[in-house]
């Protein structure tokens, strides 16, 4: 149970925060990966589309490879260190449609989620990816825990 | 069975394999696009604070107008007007690609926000002689960012009104279907070509006739109604140029301060899985 009140990110967005704050957001075939810092007890959340960024249109962070390096770049702007910080990382389900349809969407965000950490060197201690289910999740920053339910499958 | 979990291994360790390839590659275009985005986003920042000065004075140089400087004045004040309106695209795009667009809740009237916006192109619309038609037919207030229905219908109405030919009509149609809030804008012209389409959303652009705007304006559009789960798109038929946006609404957010999305936040996670 939370103390603070849950801030809700949507697709694009980024959030940091501290305890006793969270936050929290809904997943499909979308990825979110979750920052913590125990040390200054602050973490971040971003919640991508897409895996990368096709050189048109605006670096939104609703492309993966724009999105990771700046909820890394705001949270060391917050204070925090890349040594200090752990990652957890969340969704990337294939939803309701073939593989060849959704284009391995899903698939994709992980790979890239995983890529760009290992290049930042920022260990990922948990992980909850790929499947078929939508993920409800709500990042606790008091001790950096995040609660997960799957949503029900249609 | 066997097979097809092996043809399936495949598929993944290709797609994996290229799309790091993607990243790799990916990451020198990004890196050649950012020192650009750093530099908007200093010239943003040192701009825009004199400018609001600049905004907020400048009307009151019209007390000391008089027959030497009538010209003057209007001309200066749509320049600055013009400049503001530039500026605040750019700040739009750096908040945007920031991925700190917050969004602030208000009840608004649809009509008081278009009536704001054709107050700011007033001199166009005078020099161009553009008539112009607002049809709402929304008739109530919606729950909204006021500011980031400004930044949409701002910069399809002042395109409108750029490159619709002279003494035409611009037709501005506002409504609302079911939670989607829908503006479409027409103008008389060549308008963009139907093949540039893709091009037509993507920053630095080209403006119809080879003219460049900053090429940011239908970029931020597109932005921020896919923000909202919607579209913006145009047709050119005979002639006449229609540019229509549209992003859903969230009608009960104004009630709470926080988000909306109620379903979620106040449903329980007490049989959670915590990791």
């Amino acid at each position: 149970m939370i103390q603070g009140s849950s801030t809700f990110i949507h697709v694009g967005q980024i959030h940091i925060d501290k305890a006793p704050y969270a936050i929290s957001t809904v997943l499909g075939s979308c990825v979110a990966i979750c920052i913590y810092d125990s040390q200054l007890g602050i973490g971040g959340m971003n919640h991508y589309l897409l895996p990368f960024w096709n050189g048109h249109g605006l670096q939104t962070p609703k492309f993966g490879n724009i999105s990771i390096p700046k909820l890394i770049e705001s949270m060391q702007e917050k204070g925090s260190r890349i040594e200090t910080m752990e990652a957890k990382i969340f969704g990337g389900a294939s939803m309701h449609i073939s593989a060849s349809e959704n284009m391995m969407i899903g698939q994709k965000n992980i790979i890239v989620a995983k890529e760009i950490l290992k290049e930042y060197r920022i260990p990922i201690v948990a992980e909850d990816v790929g499947g078929e289910q939508g993920r409800k999740i709500q990042f606790n920053l008091e001790k950096g825990k995040v609660l997960l339910k799957y949503t029900s499958k249609q | 069975m066997m097979k097809q979990g092996s043809t399936q291994k495949n598929l993944e360790d290709e797609v994996a394999f290229l799309s790091k390839k993607i990243l790799e590659l990916n990451k020198r275009l990004i890196g050649s696009e950012k020192a650009k985005s750093r530099f908007l986003s200093l010239v943003t920042s040192e701009l825009n604070n004199p400018m609001t000065v600049l905004v907020g004075m400048v009307p009151h140089l019209q007390l000391h107008v008089c027959e030497k400087n009538e010209k003057i004045y209007p001309m200066v004040n749509q320049e600055v007007l013009n400049l503001d309106f530039k500026i605040k695209n750019l700040v739009m795009t750096a908040r945007i690609e920031s991925g700190d667009l917050d969004v602030s809740y208000a009840l608004v009237d649809p009509l008081d926000i278009i009536d704001e916006v054709t107050e700011s192109l007033k001199y166009i619309i005078e020099e161009k002689k553009i008539h112009l038609h607002v049809n709402n037919q929304i008739n109530k207030k919606i729950v909204a960012d006021p500011q980031i229905i400004y930044t949409i219908a701002r910069n399809l109405i002042s395109n409108a009104c750029l490159y619709g030919t002279m003494s035409s009509a611009v037709e501005i149609i506002i409504r609302k279907e079911n939670s989607i809030f829908i503006i479409s804008v027409k103008n008389y012209g060549d308008g963009p070509k139907l093949q540039n389409k893709p091009e037509i959303f993507k920053r630095f652009s080209d403006g119809p006739d080879g003219e460049h705007g900053l090429g940011i304006g239908l970029s931020i559009v597109r932005a921020l109604c896919e923000r909202f789960d919607g579209t913006v798109d145009f047709s050119v038929d005979n002639g006449i140029v229609t540019f229509v946006a549209s992003l859903s609404l969230d009608e009960e957010k104004v009630n709470s301060k926080a988000y909306g999305s109620n379903e979620f936040l106040f449903e329980s996670f007490d049989d959670a899985i915590e990791i």
